[in-house]
């Protein structure tokens, strides 16, 4: 694919170059000659002269000067100086030249006129990989979005999808943040409830761009969003695809490029009470509820947060060596990526090695890309950012008197059962390798200049290795002394991808065609074993042995797993005289993962797209191309485990039986199955248009989509009447629908010594369930309501209408009968909105009262650049979410035992001004989690990214041996607006009913980087 | 080149060649499917094997059973850190999906149910060369459902009967306790006539035809109906099962070394071989975490303890020899253990407070110094001082009160206390008297076995704000008591919503 790709782009350029080195003197030359043939009027003529440049001041040769609506031309010679006659000083001359913007210029009477050329913004030029294929930008007629490799790897981020964010419209990214981390991606909404990654296509292999791959490694990056753009993968593609197509190598001598960065990334913190504060709160919630204060150690004043939070930081090299000749390029890029967590204990490290080559000889090419890397996260254990609230500042970080030697609650003096994270960081070690081998070898035969065909054989295989170490010792109250234990599992990960292509491509005329019809074969096999040994020998110079050789009560197991797919899938492309562009496709795949009968599909799509400027009856000097575009295709998912369909039997339980107490074996179903599992199918359509403005300086994009996938796959909730366990069955049970709407802008001014660009995406999705499951009409998870008509997961709570000031206010309080709603309440209560009127509060009171979803997200991208200084911003903003503060439902709580929010004024008869009621200790009913009052705003706009950047002078760079070189510093995540009151506002949430939930999740950091890059 | 294009075209033919469809056949390689199974003996037997295996899990036998029926009855409470674990036992039920008070007790109830649903519907096809050994593993799943129906109605009371293998699709309709304790007794007759008086060595542990009986009775006493309660307790006591039975030492009741002794009645297997959590998968735990849970601060969780009205109890009266009733002993770890008796709790002399008190039964603080998740003594489920104590209930409520008197001193007598008409000569023949009597009698006997519940729920302790106020003397928490409303624990919210069949229990 790469190779097509490079042709074209060769291609292009190719012609380019010709039109300007070799075609166009001669075409002038001609021209020139015919000027002076055409026996024209002796005449009193004026003489214009001037000089052609481009951008930086060069001088353009053989650029054609007209003057406009005459047949009075000339062209530019070799220093770019020029000289015309018009009969009058007056009139406009046109200056052009393919691959610049065409300029005109009013005379009015002026002698001189020098001219400067911009490039032509090759925007609309750039050719986008879709899948098996390429196509020029212009002529796209599906939604996709182009993010350039800089864009990505300007950021520091571990995965591709991080340094997604706010690139492009339509796309949603959340997570992070802790090392070896990777976040989670969405393509146009929540297109099922599985909330799976899209597919990633690396070099035409499938897999996914987990933290094993590289970003620095990339080229370029297409995410394809429409159904028709994505339809070629079929069944793989409903989330949506990524293309990432990584370096090659260029015809010359040996290039060496090295980009180096070093980061420093600190984690935001919560304002916590110290011991002052925080005993005189907790003796309050303790008098109010009449219960004996606890002996608080007030000697001791521990921030748990400067215990288990540190400064982090990232080391991120990559040098590459590339080169080649007119028939074979190589590229061989070697990286190494460390992270040390904000969180003690925690850490990551990549070591990766890409190689890619590629070869002609004649009608015949190969070339292969492959990727090995070795990554290794230090994982963390327990959560610290809840773990740091929970804890008391009286508890000392290390007690010697406890098993294992760290402070944690204590029934006296601290009755919490929180966990020392600093403990369970030193007591719990999670090591997770893998060494992983990624990459293709393909070869391409042209029988005929427009037919060819493609073998791409693909192969990735993870080994993975985890290991388990619990040492002796506690990290909290009353836990039982469990013996040191090792667990240790290895595993195997292995794609195997044959693919078969041919391509047709043929131009007759305005008729252009392209076709391509395939077939593609995966396998997936997957296989783990494990042991586990508890007692483990204990090592005299510290620590343990922790192999499994040692220690005793051994337990092991293991499992395998395997899936296959077969495709076949057709493209057709035609395009009329650039002005009606039709794409056809068509692909048809099997899964085994679905049962007999149900294991195929087709999934068609269709769309087009008319260039209305190329259009005779178009005119408009300001527009340069206006695109319209429509989509409707169809799409499909197999979001199941493997073997799903059939119900298996559980052999795994063990009883004791007999006077002996013998061991005998037992063997049931514990989870349900739907044996009738089929194809989830996604329709979208899409209607677009593209349109560049004012010499295309100024490009706009908009979509608007409606996605509907019906038999969404997903465990949904099942009684639990069914006695299932071990998972939802999953079942081809909801439908849901995405609406959205997407426009981004770009304006770049490139002419001028201070260039400057800024780039806006805008999204607005909206999602609903238009059908359930089980023939229910709604689903309740945690405190959230989906109901069919109604976006996913809406916030369905108590609501809080204040709290009670006085016993009057109680006693008033009833419902239209006269009951006393909340007898029991006592001043400072909260106050319940019986909205059933039914005179008590029950969970009938619950109402809907927000949505999770935003209103729309914002990525804004502005960037300006003078001589060889750079400053770059990306902002990203997320508007109208609700969310649910739950580490605030921790901290604001005095019904049990944690830490308390720096500042919190609960309600008390001297201090009735304030929203936090009383402190009452031992009773949820103030604090309890299913009330609006931990829900929140959640919107925020944030400065993800900033950098200054240095372009050292090549003049300067040149005498130390150097091509370029440049330095940048940069920040992330430094400015964030937001009313928020958590650590983060743009957190993830895995449970795709409780999005808005911040259950605590690891924050985005703060970083700031060093970066250098040169090349030699 | 031509090369080339040969070696690429036999490459494509190749790879085509092996790209059939029957690539996409793939077999789980893992495990049996359902469709491989229920086809011989073995499978039987391991189906209804996995139905015992449920004793092990979280949400009934191996832990929070013991929250409600222990804790949340007058014997105990919990002064638990974690407040909504405590606020549980003392009838504050806030949030109703809370997953250990609530959820997890209800999905395993149903789990094991589902169990025995599968072996009743699929072993009946399976041929078998004994038809005697078929029909004794039907018996056993249907004794297995009715145990856990029996809770079920004890605990929630409207549940659905779920009698078929579930669908995912299945919402079952609701029931009445009273059509709750139908199927019970239906299942435990059907069971009855086929479980063995006894089983053989290597089965012991399985329900005989007296545990049948004997749930039977007991299903029978909670809906106050006395006669067949006692003709159900006939064959323990005075009928054909009588030879089995028979009391022990007392504290063997409550330790591994003797365990399947003539007083068990039904017992859970517990083991300590599997050091592993909870649940389905290879080597999951046998044992209980009881004992972690109820364990003194500092030595286990400390979620649940015993109210120390009940020490006060055991020392109004002496045994026959002066001495205090070593039940007590054997019962409780209270401050004057060890001045009384001379043990110590857990290896320390007491360290908590002058007025508390923990449950000891199950403990192994007769053998060791802490407590851990794999416990592996039985659980006494039923015993027959148990069955003696009910059947002298049944006879008093059927007003042959005089008649009652024996199977109270059989007991008694064992723990060398007094004829109950020799210490308390004012009861006499009044059954009002006698009943009370028996309420204290069966604390001293089984408290912290996990039958105060029901006990209560019985008497009808709980009906009136004036038994609820009497009973709030001992144990406070029934101060939140809610006549009509707390006698029940709620549905869990997320199945009355999720289930349009389902209405919540009254009240909440």
């Amino acid at each position: 694919m790469k190779n097509y790709l490079l042709q074209r782009q060769e291609a292009v350029a190719g012609i380019g170059i010709l039109f300007r080195r070799k075609l166009l003197p001669v075409l002038g030359f001609t021209l020139l000659l015919l000027f002076f043939c055409v026996p024209g009027k002796a005449q009193n003529t004026t003489t214009i002269t001037g000089k052609v440049m481009d951008q930086n001041g060069n001088p353009l040769p053989g650029a054609i000067v007209k003057l406009k609506n005459t047949t009075i031309g000339t062209m530019t010679g070799a220093e770019g100086n020029y000289s015309i006659q018009p009969l009058e000083p007056k009139g406009t001359l046109v200056f052009s030249m393919i691959g610049y913007t065409t300029q005109e210029i009013d005379i009015s009477g002026r002698k001189t006129i020098d001219v400067k050329l911009t490039e032509e913004s090759n925007a609309l030029n750039e050719i986008v990989v879709v899948g098996y294929g390429t196509q020029l930008k212009k002529d796209l007629t599906g939604a996709i979005s182009v993010v350039k490799a800089s864009d990505v790897q300007k950021k520091q981020a571990t995965t591709v999808a991080e340094a997604l964010q706010g690139q492009a419209s339509g796309i949603k990214v959340r997570g992070g943040g802790q090392p070896g981390s990777e976040a989670q991606i969405q393509i146009r909404g929540l297109k099922n409830l599985m909330d799976s990654n899209p597919l990633y296509v690396i070099d035409g292999l499938i897999t996914s761009a987990n933290r094993d791959f590289n970003p620095n490694d990339i080229e370029s990056i297409q995410i394809l969003k429409d159904a028709s753009a994505a339809a070629i993968y079929g069944s793989r593609a409903a989330s949506g695809v990524i293309i990432i197509t990584t370096k090659k190598g260029k015809e010359g001598p040996l290039q060496i490029d090295f980009s180096g960065k070093t980061s420093v990334q600190t984690i935001p913190r919560y304002k916590l009470a110290g011991t002052e504060e925080f005993s005189k709160l907790n003796f309050m919630a303790y008098d109010n509820a009449n219960v004996t204060r606890q002996k608080l150690d007030l000697s001791t004043n521990t921030d748990w947060q400067d215990a288990a939070f540190r400064t982090g930081n990232v080391q991120d090299y990559t040098a590459s060596f590339s080169g080649g000749g007119k028939s074979s390029s190589f590229l061989v890029s070697a990286g190494y990526f460390g992270n040390k967590g904000t969180v003690i204990s925690t850490g990551f490290d990549r070591y990766s090695l890409r190689v890619n080559t590629q070869g002609t000889k004649g009608i015949f090419s190969i070339g292969e890309n492959l990727a090995i890397t070795n990554s290794k996260r230090d994982e963390m254990s327990g959560n610290p950012i809840i773990d740091v609230i929970r804890l008391l500042p009286t508890i000392p970080v290390y007690n010697p008197a406890n098993p294992g030697g760290y402070g944690y609650g204590d029934e006296a003096k601290a009755r919490t059962f929180g966990t020392n994270p600093v403990a369970i960081a030193d007591l719990e070690d999670r090591t997770n390798e893998n060494q992983r081998i990624r990459g293709n070898v393909w070869a391409e035969l042209k029988f005929l200049p427009e037919l060819k065909y493609r073998l791409n054989l693909g192969y990735e295989s993870s080994n993975d290795h985890y290991t388990y170490l619990r040492k002796r010792g506690n990290w909290t109250l009353n836990q039982p002394l469990d013996p040191a234990i090792a667990n240790e599992n290895r595993a195997n990960f292995s794609t195997k991808l044959i693919e078969h292509t041919l391509t047709f491509n043929k131009e007759l005329g305005k008729h252009t065609l392209n076709v391509i019809a395939g077939q593609s074969y995966q396998r997936d096999d997957y296989a783990q074993i494990w042991g586990t040994k508890r007692n483990l020998l204990v090592n005299p110079d510290g620590g343990y042995y922790n192999v499994l050789d040692q220690g005793n009560e051994g337990q092991l197991g293991g499992f395998k797993n395997r899936s296959d797919i077969i495709s076949y899938f057709g493209r057709l492309e035609y395009n009329y005289a650039d002005k009606y562009l039709v794409n056809g496709v068509m692909r048809r795949d099997g899964n085994s993962r679905f049962g007999p009968g149900y294991k195929w599909s087709n999934f068609p799509s269709v769309s087009a797209a008319w260039r209305i400027s190329k259009e005779d009856f178009f005119k408009s000097s300001w527009i340069n191309d206006l695109k319209l575009r429509a989509s409707y295709g169809t799409l499909g998912s197999s979001n199941t485990d493997y073997y799903d369909y059939i119900g298996v039997i559980n052999t795994f339980s063990t009883i004791a039986m007999g006077t002996d107490q013998h061991i005998e074996p037992g063997a049931i179903q514990v989870k349900l199955a739907n044996d009738n599992l089929h194809w989830e199918r996604l329709t979208q359509q899409n209607y677009g248009f593209d349109v560049s403005f004012l010499n295309n300086k100024l490009s706009v994009s908009s979509d608007y989509f409606i996605a509907t996938t019906k038999d969404v796959l997903f465990g949904f909730p099942i009684a639990l009447t069914t006695g299932n366990d071990g998972g939802n069955p999953r079942v081809n049970g909801v439908t849901l629908q995405n609406k959205g709407f997407e426009f981004s802008a770009a304006y770049r001014e490139d002419s001028t010594p201070f260039k400057y660009s800024a780039t806006a995406n805008l999204t607005l999705l909206r999602n609903k369930v238009l059908d359930f499951g089980y023939n229910r009409n709604n689903t309740y998870v945690g405190n959230t309501i989906t109901e069919v008509g109604q976006p996913i997961g809406m916030w369905y709570v108590l609501q809080t209408d204040g709290l009670f000031q006085n016993l009057d206010e109680v006693n008033n309080y009833k419902n239209a009968a006269g009951k006393v709603i909340q007898p029991g309440a006592k001043p400072g209560d909260i106050r319940f909105k019986d909205n059933d009127g039914d005179g008590q509060i029950t969970n009938s009171d619950k109402v809907v009262v927000g949505s999770p979803w935003p209103k729309y997200e914002l990525g804004l991208n502005l960037s300006g650049s003078y001589k060889g200084f750079e400053l770059n911003m990306d902002w990203f903003g997320s508007f109208g979410a609700k969310v649910f503060n739950g580490p605030r439902s921790v901290m604001d709580r005095f019904d049990d035992n944690s830490n308390y929010r720096a500042g919190i004024q609960p309600w008390t008869p001297e201090n009735p001004n304030t929203n936090v009621p009383r402190a009452y200790y031992g009773s949820t009913l103030n604090s309890r989690g299913d009330s609006d009052r931990w829900l929140e705003n959640g919107s925020f706009f944030r400065l993800k990214y900033i950098s200054l950047s240095y372009k050292v002078p090549e003049s300067v760079v040149k005498k130390i041996g150097f091509q370029n070189a440049r330095v940048t510093l940069s920040g992330q995540n430094l400015i964030t607006f937001t009313k928020y009151t958590g650590l983060d506002p743009e957190f993830s949430n895995g449970s795709v009913f409780e999005k808005g939930y911040d259950f605590g999740a690891f924050p985005n950091l703060r970083m700031y980087s060093l970066g250098l890059q040169f090349g030699f | 080149m031509k090369k080339i294009i040969i070696i690429m075209l036999a490459l494509t033919t190749a790879v085509l060649y092996s790209c059939k469809k029957d690539l996409l056949d793939q077999k789980n390689p893992n495990t049996l499917t359902k469709q491989q199974f229920w086809k011989t003996e073995d499978d039987a037997q391991n189906g209804v094997n996995s139905i015992y295996a449920m004793f092990y899990q979280n949400g009934v036998w191996n832990r929070w059973i013991y929250f409600r029926l222990d804790l949340t009855s007058d014997e105990g409470f919990s002064n638990s850190p974690w407040i909504e674990l405590g606020d549980w036992t003392r009838f504050q039920y806030v949030n109703y999906n809370f997953w250990e008070g609530n959820v997890n007790t209800w999905r395993d109830t149903y789990k094991a149910v589902f169990r025995c649903n599968q072996v009743l519907a699929n072993v009946p096809n399976i041929q078998f060369a004994d038809a005697v050994k078929k029909e004794k593993i039907l018996a056993q799943a249907k004794f297995l459902r009715a145990f856990y129906y029996f809770y079920a109605a004890v605990l929630w009371e409207n549940v659905p009967l779920v009698l078929q293998p579930s669908e995912p699709a299945d919402l079952p309709q609701q029931n009445t306790v009273t059509e709750v304790f139908a199927q019970v007794v239906k299942d435990l007759n059907e069971a009855a006539a086929v479980l063995p008086d006894q089983w053989d060595n290597a089965n012991v542990g399985r329900p005989t035809k007296g545990a049948a009986m004997a749930l039977l009775g007991k299903t029978y006493m909670q809906q106050r109906k006395w006669a067949e309660a006692k003709t159900a307790f006939d064959y323990l006591v005075t009928g054909a099962g009588k030879g089995y039975y028979d009391l022990v030492d007392y504290k063997e009741n409550f330790r591994a070394t003797q365990e399947n002794n003539k007083e068990s009645v039904f017992e859970i297997q517990f083991s300590d071989a599997n050091k592993t959590p909870e649940g389905d998968a290879p080597n999951s735990n046998m044992g209980s975490n009881r004992s972690q849970f109820f364990a003194p601060r500092s030595i286990g969780w400390s979620d649940g303890q015993a109210r120390y009205w009940m020490v006060s109890e055991f020392k109004k009266e002496k045994t026959r020899d002066g001495k205090i009733d070593s039940r007590l002993r054997y019962s409780l770890f209270y401050p004057g253990l060890e001045a009384d008796f001379g043990d110590k709790t857990y290896g320390r002399s007491w360290q908590w407070n002058a007025d508390e008190a923990w449950f000891k039964k199950y403990s192994r603080d007769y053998y060791r110094n802490d407590e851990d998740y794999y416990n592996q003594v039985n659980n006494r489920v039923i015993r027959y001082a148990d069955v003696l104590l009910m059947y002298a209930e049944a006879l008093n409520e059927l007003g042959q009160t005089s008649d009652a008197y024996p199977y109270v001193n059989r007991v008694r007598n064992r723990a060398n206390m007094a004829d109950l008409a020799t210490a308390y000569p004012a009861i006499g023949n009044n059954k009002d008297l006698f009943r009370e009597r028996l309420k204290t009698e069966r604390m001293l006997e089984l408290c912290g076995e996990s039958v105060r519940w029901a006990d209560l729920k019985r008497w009808g302790d709980l009906d009136t704000q004036q038994g609820v106020d009497k009973v709030a003397q001992r144990d406070p928490d029934f101060k939140n008591f809610i006549v009509g409303k707390s006698i029940r624990l709620p549905l869990p919210q997320l199945e009355v919503e999720n289930n349009k069949n389902l209405k919540q229990n009254p009240g909440y």
